[in-house]
C-alpha cells in the first residue's frame, strides 16, 4: 500500500522572538490508501494548525510534506490553490455549504472552479448524490436541509474532484451523536470504496471505533496509540 | 459567473434594492444630462450650429457678441488674411417685438446676416431672405408657439420697423431667445436712427486654422479672435445654467460610486466566511474577483437599461415647450462613465476579498 500523505518532522511557530508560540512540534504522521485517521486532541493543542498544514493552507515552519508522493511544502503560496483544489477534499465543522447554489450546484461548482466543466462532471454530481441518499434533494437549498443532509452534501462535495486525501475538521460537531456517526460512517465508507486517504479531527470520543487508527495530539506532540480493531463493512 | 448569477437567483431582493437605487441615479443622471444639453441648445443653438470656426470679437467686449462693435475697416484688416468667402459679418441684437394688431410682446434677437454668406440659415418651412429686401425676415419656428405665423407682419419695438416673417428656420435661439435673421439692409435700416449711425456690426464669423486665426489675433489691432466655445461662455447666463447642471451630474457620479461601494462593501463583508470556504476548497482569489465584477457589472447595465428607458419615457411625455435634448451620444457617453464609476466602486470588496485568508475556513463553527 502506498502512503497517500507523509508529514515529516512538520513543526510551525507562530509569532517571532520572545512572543514565539511553538504550536506543532516535529509532528510526523503517515496516512496510507485506504486509511481513516482520527486526530484527537484538547482545544489548543494545535489540531486546526495541524489540519491547515496537511490541507495545503499553510506553510510548516520546518519539515516537509509529500501528497501522493509529491513534496508540497515548497510551493509558492499562490500555487497552493490548485493543490488543494485538485488533490484534498474539506469537510468543515456545520458544512459551510455555499447558501445560495442549490445541492447539485454545490458539487458542480468544483469543477467549475477547476476548469472542468463536462458531462462527466454532472454524471459525477449524480453518482455522488445518489449514493449519499440525496437525490431527492438536488435542487434544494442549504436553508432548507437538515445538519445531517447538509455533511453528507459537504462529503459529497469533498468528493467531487477525486482527491487523494480528505480532511474532516469535527464534521461531528453540530449533530447529534446517531446522525453524527452516519456522517462519519459515510466517510469512513467512501475512502475504502476509492482506496483514498482520510484524516478526521474530532474531539468526539463516540466516533473513534469506526476509524483504522487514532492519533493524540496535545501540546503541539503527536502520539500513537493503538485503536480496537472494530471495522465497519 | 456560475456563482453570481445563482446569487442573484437567490438573493433576489437585495439585489434588486441595490439595483433600484442604481435605476433612480442613473435615471436622475440621465435626465438631468438631457436637460442640461436641452438648456444649452435652448440657450444658444445659434451659435451652437453656426458654420463657422472662430468669431473675431472687440477687443473690450469681454467675449461677448453683443457688446462687441466692428467696424467696416477692421472687417477689411481681417479680410487681409482670409478670403472674403471665408469671413462674413454678422450682426446681433436682443429686443422686443409685437404682433401687427396684438399688444403681445415677444423677447427676439436679431441676426444680421449676408444670405449668401456661410452663415445663412436652412429655412424649414417657407422661404429663404435675400440680400435686397428691406422689410422681410426669417424667424425660429419656436416663434410659432407664441402664435406667430407665416406672412405675419411684426414691430420692431426700438426702432419701430416692421417686417414680414416669410420663412422659419430650426433650432436658431440666442440667450433663450428665438433668432431673427435678416439682411445688412434691414439691419441697417434699424441702427439708422441709432446714435452711433454708419454701418458697424457685431462679429466677424471666420473659417479658419488656429494659425490664421492666431496671425489676425496678434495682427489686427483691437480684436479678439474667439473660438464658438468662448463665444457660448460669452452669452449671459450661459456659463453659470451650464456649471450648475454639470456641478449637479458630477455630485450625482461620486454618489452612484458611494452608494455601489458601500452596498457591495457591506455584503462582501457579510460573505467572508463563504469566501474563506470559497478559497479553501481552491477558489483563486482573480475567480471571486471575477464574480464580484460581473455582480456589479450586470446589476450596472440592467439599471442603465431600465433608466435609459424611463427617461426617455419621460421625455416622450415631457411638453415641447421644456428644453430637454437627449442624443444617443449623450447616453451612452454617460451609461460609459457610469459603468467605470460602478466599477471603481467594487474596488473596495475586492481589496477585502484579495485579504481573505483560506485559513479561517478552518476551526469555524458558523
Amino acid at each position: 500500500m502506498s502512503d497517500k500523505l507523509v508529514l515529516d518532522n512538520i513543526s510551525k511557530v507562530f509569532g517571532d522572538g520572545d512572543t514565539s508560540v511553538k504550536v506543532l512540534d516535529r509532528v510526523s504522521l503517515q496516512v496510507k490508501a485506504g486509511e481513516f485517521v482520527a486526530v484527537v486532541g484538547p482545544s489548543g493543542s494545535g489540531k486546526s494548525t495541524f489540519l491547515s498544514i496537511a490541507g495545503a493552507l499553510l506553510s510548516p515552519t520546518s519539515g516537509r510534506i509529500f501528497l501522493d508522493n509529491k513534496e508540497i511544502n515548497k510551493i509558492p503560496e499562490q500555487k497552493m490553490n490548485r493543490i488543494r483544489l485538485e488533490k484534498i477534499g474539506f469537510v468543515f465543522q456545520s458544512a459551510n455549504l455555499i447558501p445560495y447554489l442549490t445541492v447539485q450546484d454545490q458539487l458542480l461548482l468544483i469543477p467549475k472552479l477547476a476548469g472542468k466543466r463536462n458531462k462527466n462532471a454532472e454524471k459525477r454530481a449524480d453518482d455522488l448524490l445518489k449514493r449519499l441518499g440525496l437525490d431527492h434533494r438536488r435542487s434544494h437549498y442549504p436553508e432548507s436541509l437538515s445538519g445531517g443532509e447538509r455533511q453528507r452534501v459537504a462529503i459529497a462535495r469533498a468528493w467531487m474532484n477525486d482527491p487523494e486525501i480528505i480532511l474532516a475538521d469535527e464534521p461531528t460537531a453540530s449533530l447529534d451523536s446517531e446522525r453524527g456517526r452516519a456522517v462519519v460512517q459515510m466517510l469512513a465508507d467512501e475512502v475504502k470504496l476509492r482506496d483514498k486517504a482520510a484524516i478526521m479531527v474530532t474531539h468526539d470520543k463516540r466516533m473513534l471505533d469506526l476509524c483504522d487508527r487514532v492519533v493524540y495530539i496535545e501540546d503541539g506532540q503527536l502520539s500513537e496509540q493503538p485503536v480496537n480493531e472494530t471495522k465497519t463493512s | 459567473m456560475f456563482l453570481a448569477l445563482r446569487e442573484f437567483k437567490h438573493a433576489k431582493l437585495r439585489y434588486l434594492l441595490v439595483a433600484l437605487i442604481m435605476i433612480l441615479i442613473a435615471w436622475l443622471v440621465l435626465f438631468v444630462s438631457g436637460l442640461a444639453k436641452g438648456l444649452s441648445s435652448d440657450n444658444a443653438s445659434s451659435i451652437q450650429n453656426m458654420n463657422t470656426d472662430y468669431l473675431v470679437l472687440q477687443k473690450q467686449a469681454d467675449n461677448r457678441l453683443n457688446r462687441s462693435v466692428i467696424s467696416n475697416d477692421t472687417l477689411k484688416d481681417v479680410r487681409t488674411f482670409v478670403s472674403d468667402k471665408k469671413s462674413t459679418p454678422l450682426g446681433v441684437q436682443m429686443t422686443t417685438l409685437t404682433k401687427d394688431g396684438s399688444a403681445k410682446k415677444v423677447d427676439v434677437t436679431f441676426f444680421a446676416i449676408n444670405t449668401n454668406g456661410m452663415l445663412a440659415p436652412d429655412v424649414a418651412e417657407g422661404k429663404m431672405i435675400n440680400n435686397t429686401t428691406t422689410n422681410e425676415v426669417v424667424a425660429d419656428s419656436s416663434l410659432k408657439d407664441n402664435g406667430f405665423h407665416l406672412g405675419d407682419i411684426v414691430k420692431d419695438q426700438a426702432s419701430g420697423k416692421i417686417f414680414k416673417i416669410i420663412g422659419f428656420t430650426k433650432e436658431q435661439s440666442f440667450s433663450h431667445a428665438p433668432v431673427i435673421h435678416m439682411n445688412f439692409k434691414e439691419w441697417d435700416a434699424i441702427h439708422k436712427a441709432n446714435a452711433r449711425g454708419g454701418e458697424f456690426f457685431n462679429a466677424v464669423a471666420l473659417k479658419a486654422n488656429q494659425d490664421k486665426a492666431d496671425q489676425i489675433d496678434n495682427s489686427v489691432s483691437g480684436v479678439d479672435v474667439i473660438t464658438k466655445s468662448d463665444a457660448l461662455k460669452g452669452i449671459p447666463g450661459y456659463k453659470e445654467e451650464q456649471g450648475s447642471l454639470i456641478m449637479m451630474i458630477a455630485f450625482l457620479f461620486v454618489i452612484a460610486a458611494v452608494v455601489l461601494a458601500v452596498f457591495f462593501y457591506v455584503i462582501t463583508i457579510q460573505k467572508m466566511n463563504q469566501f474563506g470556504v470559497l478559497k479553501a476548497i481552491g477558489a483563486k482569489t482573480g475567480y471571486l474577483a471575477k464574480n464580484i465584477v460581473s455582480q456589479v457589472l450586470l446589476l450596472t447595465i440592467a439599471s442603465l437599461i431600465i433608466s435609459i428607458a424611463l427617461t426617455y419615457g419621460v421625455a416622450f411625455i415631457l411638453p415641447s415647450s421644456m428644453p430637454f435634448d437627449l442624443s444617443p451620444q449623450l447616453v451612452l457617453g454617460c451609461s460609459g462613465l457610469f459603468l467605470v464609476v460602478s466599477v471603481i466602486g467594487s474596488l473596495l470588496s475586492l481589496y477585502r476579498v484579495a485579504k481573505i485568508d483560506a485559513i479561517e475556513a478552518i476551526g469555524r463553527a458558523v
